[in-house]
């Protein structure tokens, strides 16, 4: 086999043990790697009824052929579980180069089960594996237990640790890597910690051969070259992209698709003249901090040189500040960046956080939360103080409203009731991210249908066909007006290529945002191809993606989705803003979209896999 | 002759440059709220174009000569998620 090894690592921490086993070759033709592996392991080893905190669920980390090829966006690696939050099939995708680190010991993946007897940390060093104590680390941030790992270890292992938050099993509990990464969403951080799992440390010296070396260096300094070059034709915009992912905020507020005040309100003055893409290049510093191989460099390091959120560290991507701040009306420029990275430490995920605070401002304005409940923090709208005392409580859940939130909001606001379900912006269990599906109505339905990971806009970044002119005309994706993003015009088509675009980038893992530097499907077909030698075709690909979208499909039925899950949207998506870009707009309609997508997708008006697709994917072995 | 910008086909007198195109594509989306929105904050409007799978720098739209069947995609680079 080329491109990949063949081989994953079996981590029981019930048994203790760690043992190397192969894998058919006909599993990453399928399935190709990444998600697809993490939800190959669920189908094949977690029956229904297994939960997510429950010693059974299988979190797998896994890379995929592109992984580790040099190539631009090449340093991508994902993980899967059952997720405490939706309590469905869910993955999330880092990069760093913990991906990188983990397929040069030899392994495509390490696939964890059961539950240590006490906290632990794995090690996993060119083909062995020790499983070793972290008593001392528990109770740590996820970078001091980083910095202990490396310390024990060696600095040139690459980590992934949880912090608090993850050990206390935050339900959107993250996994971070090297102090800039993070497998968000989804509360997979959560399903490690209830592992007693604290890290693993991950370093090797192996060389997975590849079928076409001379045909993968001539494409990857083809691609590489040309990504660079699509920025240097503009020197100005290498000015700008120091601001990195946050600077979309300019892109996207005058087109309506920024969450403002838990999605209620269109224009947040304070937060235009202080939270957007200069002022953040400016006040906090930014320096690009690139991922491995990357030339987009869309990560960077930031400071904050004195006052009360000093610090030196993550720059908010868009999502985390977002999320964090206009959602919340905190224009706090400083402050929010802080408590980015002190979610980031802590290992909890922006988006979620950003939503459920703004979820307890709004219960404080309407006075179902007071300051009793509060213990005094005053939680109003745009109180900078507030927001990262509160994101300090959730992560350290040592009281009751850190408890509470750190259910997120849909527990939250079953158990606090008074109404507060009516302004919980989540489905299914996960909150909304920051693209309003007011802005393109394509982002409702997308919320709605995806199997990958609950309501996610990276599973399915449909939104990106008119926030950012994405296309992939090669499956048929090119010709947009503007006006269709306020339309179900071929809205079913376009949300299931997207889901199956994601899945086939998030298992052959490579960054998707290289597609806003004009990567194609060519291009990655043609390094996958130049990685394993399948001489697939575009059909192919979109096969493989059709696989993985429906394989997550059976493992949500399995798991206890329903089709009435798909209809219980948040009341705010029917609620329209006064003003502002996307004024008026709301998805009606909506309902009958889902059951077109359903058709679309080849599924019956339950939303079920039909048998008819099952047998045109060459499936009907995973059917039971 | 016939040129596809974005993937629509547009037909343009023969000896127009890549420049023609530029100004078209800026004064089609000059009140476009993202492009007036970008210029008011950064100058610029962070348009980059592609000619034929390559990525032209401003310096060169005036020099490029359209054919009959080139391809030109713009775009704005960036990142967001």
């Amino acid at each position: 086999m080329n491109g990949v090894w063949g081989k994953i690592l079996r981590v029981d921490l019930t048994g203790g043990t760690c043992t190397v086993e192969p894998l058919p070759d006909e599993v990453y033709r399928y399935f190709l790697g990444g998600a697809g592996l993490a939800a190959y392991f669920l189908w094949r080893e977690c029956p229904a009824g297994t939960t997510a905190f429950a010693p059974t669920n299988r979190l797998t980390f896994a890379g995929g052929p592109m992984t580790g090829l040099k190539q631009t966006g090449a340093a991508k690696w994902t993980a899967g579980a059952i997720s405490p939050s939706i309590n469905l099939n869910a993955d999330s995708a880092a990069t760093a180069s913990f991906g990188i680190a983990m397929k040069a010991t030899g392994v495509d993946a390490i696939v964890v089960s059961g539950r240590a007897p006490r906290p632990v940390y794995l090690v996993v060093e060119d083909g062995r594996a020790r499983i070793k104590d972290a008593q001392g680390l528990w109770g740590t941030n996820a970078y001091e237990a980083e910095d202990a790992i490396k310390d024990a270890e060696g600095a040139d292992f690459e980590v992934v640790t949880v912090g608090q938050a993850g050990e206390r099993l935050v339900r959107y509990a993250n996994i971070q890597t090297h102090k800039k990464s993070f497998v968000g969403r989804c509360g997979l951080g959560a399903v490690m910690g209830s592992k007693l799992l604290k890290g693993i440390a991950v370093h090797g010296s192996r060389t997975c051969p590849v079928d076409d070396a001379a045909g993968l260096r001539r494409l990857n300094q083809e691609i590489n070259r040309r990504v660079a070059a699509l920025d240097a034709a503009q020197p100005e915009f290498l000015r700008f992209k120091r601001v990195g992912t946050a600077g979309a905020t300019e892109l996207f507020a005058p087109q309506g698709n920024l969450p403002i005040k838990n999605y209620s309100l269109a224009r947040f003055p304070g937060g235009e003249r202080n939270l957007h893409g200069t002022e953040y290049a400016r006040r906090l510093q930014a320096k690009p901090w690139p991922c491995k191989y990357c030339v987009m460099q869309c990560h960077n390091l930031c400071q904050v040189e004195t006052g009360p959120y000093a610090y030196k560290g993550k720059g908010p991507e868009y999502e985390s500040f977002a999320m964090m701040g206009f959602n919340t009306l905190v224009d706090d420029l400083e402050a929010v960046a802080y408590a980015c990275e002190l979610a980031n430490m802590y290992s909890m995920d922006c988006i979620s956080l950003g939503a459920v605070i703004a979820w307890a401002m709004e219960c404080y304005e309407k006075g179902v939360l007071t300051q009793r409940e509060t213990y005094g923090l005053d939680l109003r709208w745009g109180n900078a103080e507030a927001l990262v005392e509160i994101t300090r409580r959730i992560g350290e859940r040592t009281d009751g409203l850190g408890y509470l939130l750190g259910e997120g909001s849909k527990i939250a606001s079953e158990r606090l009731g008074r109404g507060s379900a009516d302004w919980a912006v989540q489905m299914k269990g996960q909150e909304i991210a920051a693209h309003n599906w007011r802005a393109q109505y394509i982002s409702a339905l997308n919320y709605c249908t995806g199997v990958a990971a609950g309501p996610n806009h990276e599973r399915g970044n449909s939104q990106h066909i008119w926030v950012a002119d994405v296309r992939l005309p090669e499956w048929g994706i090119d010709e947009v007006t503007n006006d269709e993003r306020w339309s179900w015009t071929k809205a079913p088509e376009r949300n299931a290529v997207f889901h199956d675009y994601c899945n086939v980038i998030n298992s052959s893992c490579h960054c998707k945002f290289h597609e806003f530097r004009g990567y194609t499907l060519t291009d990655l077909l043609d390094t996958v191809n130049a990685s394993t030698g399948w001489g697939l075709g575009l059909e192919d690909l979109r096969r493989c993606g059709e696989r993985i979208t429906t394989l997550q499909k059976l493992l949500n039925i399995r798991y206890g989705w329903v089709r009435e899950h798909d209809f219980q949207y948040p009341k705010r998506f029917m609620e329209p803003v006064p003003e502002g870009p996307a004024a008026g707009r709301i998805p009606a309609g909506l309902d009958d979209a889902i059951l077109a997508y359903y058709r679309v997708r080849g599924w019956d008006e339950g939303g079920r896999p039909t048998a008819e697709l099952m047998k045109r994917l060459a499936m009907e072995e995973y059917a039971a | 002759m016939r040129i596809k910008v974005n993937s629509r086909e547009h037909e343009f007198p023969p000896g127009s440059s890549l420049a023609r195109v530029v100004e078209l594509v800026r004064e089609t989306h000059k009140n476009d709220p993202v492009t007036r929105a970008l210029i008011e904050r950064t100058g610029f409007d962070h348009l980059t174009f592609i000619y034929n799978s390559r990525i032209v720098r401003p310096d060169e739209y005036e020099s490029i000569e359209l054919k009959d069947g080139d391809e030109i995609r713009w775009m704005r680079p960036y990142a967001g998620g």
